[in-house]
């Protein structure tokens, strides 16, 4: 039998049949240990990869019947300190009492609970409404904020909404100019590069923006190889030299904004010749890029990690979108901004309430009116309800600490290989009087918790995601979960229960979808329209989508999200990355993602046909000589917080001031800096000093 | 209380209401300039026609005023009594000061020409100088298409000047008094292929040829040539703007000097940018003026600072012509790396200490200057071999045959091998998927169908 789904990886959210290989119907019965094989086949129909995957799609069944699978309950033997098999009543009651105990001996601040971006909106919304309702906690983040909450605090700051892509990823075919900044989405999300290749083919012209010349910049046709951290100085770069030509579109700008003077006078001081010092990037590159804007007729920024994980994250998304605005792009067809959104539902999983300081449809939990609405849907007081807790970094550095809290709950995260300054994250993970987490397999952070609990894990669930593009596609349930393995939904709903939630807590995703439908109704991430039957039917339906709304593909074509209905221009000036070079770490490390690899790699490193090369080191020959390192052997990498031993790989293809290492693995987040944006408390994971020695 | 609104003056300002000091104290600015706080450096652009002079502005009199900075616009100081803390306009008004800085900029030379100055104290009306925005816009008003023009001055400024009048589409000479152009930046064989530069673009350039007298025929050299000229715009040099301080009995040599903390000989006044001396050093650039103002800016808000001078980088900012100078390659001790190709009008030098690039030079090729300029601003220890190879071009990359068990397709992963074993693009796809995921190998894979071994038929 053949389910339409989508694969369980990142952001695009590619379409895919799976295929149950017995032909047989789901009994129910099936063990997952082999029996039944389920292959995955095209779905040539899905718009977005159009039946193309990358070859974690094409594996992604690859954790089915896994040996490394968990199946049943783990806790932590108090007498021997080893994690043994346990039942499910005997594991939850545990947790539950546990929890109990310890908020009533700290209050119930002392439990915390982390998402991911990975969760589907249902198990997002429901970890949210259980963190506030059933522990009354306001300590609820999750990892998106280290993927795209820059990007997202600048939208919402510019546009007055946040929407990944406000547009469908095949409109970047028919641009004219698409700039990437800081996106490798040929290596990160590879169907995706159709939209490029087409879109040349017709004549427009791809520029990427990178400190690597990664396989996005070879398909390109300019490359700008920027020093990491300073994307933002090369976008007041080009406004300047796009207002000192009149490149402006005036009218535009007048009819559909406001604050272009003060970002004006900012971009005055950012000569083609100052950019060129503080990025490297040649004043006649940056001539050439802004030459080719000003001609353009439609013009596409889209952004991506490279230039959102840093302490001036945010500032730099809003330096590009000021570009996009001042060219008149957003809002117009085929032209605009957006963000190419890295998990799975990192799009979906920032919307419905398991972020500090949001409850359902982006709504913000400082808002009474939001308060009422959302409490009157859940069936309880809006004065019981937390206010703002702390961001996923503040809240993992608090973990274990005077006044911080005593108990973290983990869903859908492997925060010891992901977190940055991964060393210190975990010391204070260890630092906690109960770390409980749901996953699939003994993930880095499993190994070290006090209870784990095995979780059902994709094609054996029903539930939405909503891709990069704001469109909400339905992942179908294709086989039975293993036995003893339980949903999210039914974990939460079990520790509810046990923990006397005054409301009850569903299991069936259709019906938490249809209850965060009319959470978010009226919310700017308004889902109340949708339903399970309509995202069949339709490929997916676009938010916002109220009911009785055929679902917004295209957004700001009238007007923006904010209450006068334009665009804010806002004025940022780049002041440079959080931990600067100096004679001890004179190079910068930066890192990011290879193809085979999906994010801490808890799942794809278990797959047997993925091939998992361990961390390297990239660097440029000529830095390799200066170090006396070979290709293939080890170097080390140390910054102020830790160190790395992994081969050299030396390519012609960085940048000589720049080493490159992947973050699948342990090691490349222990050097990472823990730096934060003010705004969207991203980290700066993108650069920091760093040494290195063979 | 500041006087002068240049570009050392904006970045102090933005310093002191960043740091708070904007709010804690009343910040005056006296301006002799009408026009609000916009970027000088530009202003050659804008001569070009490449930069609108209304794109010029830093900070707007609303900015100010939004700030609480009060912002006199024309205020021309006379003097300064610092018995009395007192700041006195020529017009007489009079304003108290607790702490003063003065950023009075640097004042264009007027080269020994008989001439230039009429009886009546007036410049010739051909005649132009170049460091004000009124300046530039009389020149740009004065310019027309196919008029002769004549720069006085070889340095970074007039050979800007030159080119931006060139690209107008006057016909451009320049005359230097030195025997190389950019002589204060950098050796005779750079000089000179910029010369070659500077004549393949139509424009003539005497050397080591002084101007002595302007006439109703054009301007006189010492080498006996009238160059008949409708414009003379003179760039030969500035110098710091010392009288003010001189007469209010700072202690100033070349500029008015102060210490690492930008504080004059009087511990109540600071000053910075272009008129000052520090260390020995004046630049007359905008990157250490903005160093200095953040340093004090700092120091006002109530920092410990240390301004460590400056690492300039000199940068020509004129269209075709490519010219970097980082430090004072000519001066600065150490070993020299160089490559010069006159055939291809390119020059690169650099200077070496310790593993350390110094100082540098490069003309025509500017290729690296992103890289070199880190290496130079970091202080990054290099390698032996590295600083010749900075100025070497990057190696072409061999295209390779691939082996049977290298990735021909990263995003299915299939090898080149199981490429090599179909027959025909379809199959590819329909046996490997290889083609369908980025499609970023379709050529490769193409390759590989072309050049597959053909079956042997004996």
């Amino acid at each position: 039998m053949d389910t339409l789904t989508h694969c369980p990886y990142c952001s695009l959210q590619c379409g895919m049949t799976l295929r149950d290989g017995r032909g047989a119907p789901s009994s129910g019965t099936g063990d997952g240990r082999g029996g039944r094989t389920l292959e995955v086949q095209p779905w040539p129909e899905f718009p977005v990869n159009e039946g193309g995957l990358c070859r974690k799609g094409w594996t992604a069944t690859g954790l089915r019947g896994h040996r490394e699978r968990l199946t049943q309950p783990l806790v932590r033997d108090r007498a021997t300190g080893e994690l043994r098999a346990a039942g499910w009543d005997e594991a939850l009651d545990l947790v539950a009492g546990r929890l109990r105990d310890l908020q009533v001996e700290s209050g119930p601040d002392a439990v915390a609970v982390f998402g991911g971006g990975g969760l589907t909106n249902e198990k997002a919304y429901a970890l949210g409404k259980f963190a506030r309702v059933a522990l009354r906690t306001s300590q609820v983040d999750y990892n998106g904020r280290w993927c795209m909450s820059s990007a997202a605090s600048a939208a919402n700051q510019a546009f007055g909404l946040d929407r990944g892509l406000p547009f469908p990823l095949a409109d970047l075919e028919q641009t004219d100019v698409l700039v990437l900044v800081g996106s490798n989405l040929a290596e990160t999300m590879p169907p995706a590069a159709r939209h490029l290749d087409r879109l040349r083919e017709r004549g427009g012209t791809v520029v990427v923006v990178d400190p690597r010349r990664t396989p996005t910049a070879d398909r390109a046709d300019v490359l700008l190889q920027p020093v990491p951290g300073t994307d933002l100085a090369l976008a007041l770069g080009v406004l300047h030299l796009l207002d000192a030509a009149g490149a402006v579109d005036t009218a535009y700008v007048e009819a559909r904004t406001t604050g272009f003077e003060p970002v004006r006078e900012v971009t005055a001081g950012w000569w083609p010749e100052r950019v060129e010092r503080v990025t490297g990037v040649p004043a006649t590159e940056l001539r050439a890029l802004a030459t080719l804007l000003a001609g353009a007729e439609r013009v596409t920024v889209l952004t991506a990690r490279g230039a959102e994980q840093h302490a001036q994250g945010t500032a730099t998304v809003l330096g590009w979108i000021d570009v996009a605005l001042a060219l008149g792009m957003p809002g117009r067809p085929y032209a605009g901004y957006g963000c190419l959104t890295g998990q799975g539902n990192g799009q979906g999983g920032r919307e419905h309430g398991q972020k500090a300081d949001q409850l359902p449809g982006y709504r913000m939990i400082d808002d009474p009116a939001a308060r009422d609405h959302v409490a009157r849907v859940w069936g309880v007081d809006p004065a019981d309800l937390p206010g703002a807790g702390r961001s996923a970094y503040e809240l993992l550095d608090a973990l274990g600490t005077p006044g911080g809290p005593r108990a973290l709950l983990v869903h859908g995260s492997n925060i010891v290989v992901s977190a940055p300054h991964a060393g210190h994250v975990t010391a204070r993970l260890e630092a906690l009087d109960l770390l409980v987490v749901c996953d699939l397999v003994m993930s880095e952070t499993a190994a070290i918790a006090d209870v784990v609990l095995p979780v059902t894990q994709w094609a054996e669930e029903t539930g939405t995601m909503t891709n990069l593009e704001g469109r909400v596609v339905l992942r179908q349930q294709a086989t039975p979960p293993p036995e003893g393995v339980r949903s999210d939904l039914e974990v939460l709903a079990g520790l509810a229960e046990r923990l006397g939630s005054p409301v009850p807590f569903s299991t069936d995703p259709e019906e938490v979808f249809a209850e965060l439908g009319r959470a978010s109704a009226g919310g700017r991430a308004d889902y109340s329209g949708i339903s399970y039957d309509r995202i069949r039917e339709e490929h997916g339906v676009f938010w916002p989508c109220p009911v009785g709304s055929a679902g917004t593909p295209r957004m700001f074509t009238e007007s923006f999200a904010h209450a006068d209905g334009r665009a804010r221009f806002v004025a940022v000036d780049h002041v440079g990355t959080a931990e600067p070079t100096d004679a001890a770490y004179p190079l910068h490390l930066t890192t990011g993602r290879v193809l085979a690899q999906y994010q801490s790699g808890a799942q794809t490193r278990r797959v047997r046909d993925l091939p998992d090369t361990g961390p390297f080191v990239e660097l440029h020959p000529m830095l390799a000589a200066r170090l006396g390192a070979v290709d293939g052997e080890p170097v080390v990498v140390t910054t102020r917080r830790g160190e790395l031993k992994a081969p050299a790989r030396v390519v012609t293809t960085i940048r000589p001031d720049t080493v490159f290492v992947p973050f699948h693995w342990v090691g490349a987040n222990r050097l990472t800096n823990d730096a934060l944006d003010p705004s969207s408390r991203m980290p700066e994971f993108k650069v920091c000093a760093a040494a290195v020695r063979t | 209380m500041v006087v002068g609104s240049g570009m050392a003056t904006t970045r102090l300002v933005e310093g002191l209401v960043a740091r708070g000091v904007a709010e804690r104290d009343q910040v005056t600015v006296l301006g002799d300039e009408p026009h609000a706080p916009y970027n000088r450096i530009l202003l050659s652009a804008v001569l070009e026609g490449t930069h609108r002079p209304e794109a010029l502005t830093l900070r707007s009199p609303a900015w100010y005023a939004a700030h609480g900075v009060e912002l006199r616009l024309g205020a021309r100081v006379l003097d300064v009594d610092r018995e009395r803390r007192e700041v006195m306009l020529v017009d007489g008004e009079r304003f108290g000061y607790d702490v003063l800085v003065l950023a009075t900029g640097s004042i264009p030379s007027l080269p020994p020409i008989r001439g230039l100055v009429r009886m009546d104290g007036t410049l010739h009306p051909a005649v132009h100088a170049f460091r004000s925005l009124d300046d530039c816009l009389r020149l740009d008003a004065a310019v027309s298409p196919g008029a002769r023009a004549v720069v006085v001055g070889g340095g970074l400024l007039g050979l800007q000047v030159a080119r931006a009048l060139a690209v107008r589409g006057l016909e451009v000479e320049l005359v230097e008094g030195g025997e190389h152009l950019l002589r204060s930046q950098v050796g005779p064989q750079a000089g000179r292929i910029i010369a070659r530069d500077l004549a393949r673009l139509g424009t003539a350039v005497y050397t080591g040829a002084r101007a002595v007298r302007l006439t109703d025929e054009g301007l006189r050299l010492d080498n006996g040539y009238v160059l008949s000229a409708d414009l003379v715009v003179l760039t030969a040099g500035g110098r710091p703007a010392t009288a003010l301080a001189r007469r209010a009995g700072l202690a100033c040599r070349r500029g008015i000097l102060v210490d690492d903390r930008l504080t004059t000989s009087d511990d109540r006044v600071h000053a910075l940018g272009d008129c000052v001396e520090h260390d020995g050093q004046v630049t007359g650039f905008v990157p250490p003026a903005w160093e200095q103002a953040q340093a004090l800016a700092d120091h006002l808000a109530g920092d410990e600072v240390h301004y460590p001078g400056a690492r300039t980088v000199a940068r020509l900012r004129a269209t075709d012509l490519e010219v970097a100078v980082l430090g004072d390659p000519e001066h600065e001790p150490g070993e020299v790396v160089e490559v010069s190709n006159p055939v291809v009008g390119s020059h690169r030098k650099l200077v070496v200490r310790d593993g350390v690039v110094v100082a540098a030079t490069l003309v025509g090729d500017l290729s690296r200057i992103g890289l070199i300029t880190q290496h130079y601003d970091r202080r990054t220890v290099l390698g032996p071999t590295e600083p010749g190879e900075l100025l070497m071009a990057d190696r072409p990359a061999h295209p390779r045959v691939l082996p049977d068990d290298a990735e021909a397709c990263v995003c299915a992963g299939v090898t080149a091998g199981a490429v090599r074993a179909c027959t025909s693009l379809e199959q590819v796809r329909e046996t490997t998927r290889a083609t369908t995921g980025c499609g970023g190998c379709a050529e490769a894979v193409r390759g590989l169908l072309a050049t597959r071994p053909a079956l042997s038929t004996t």
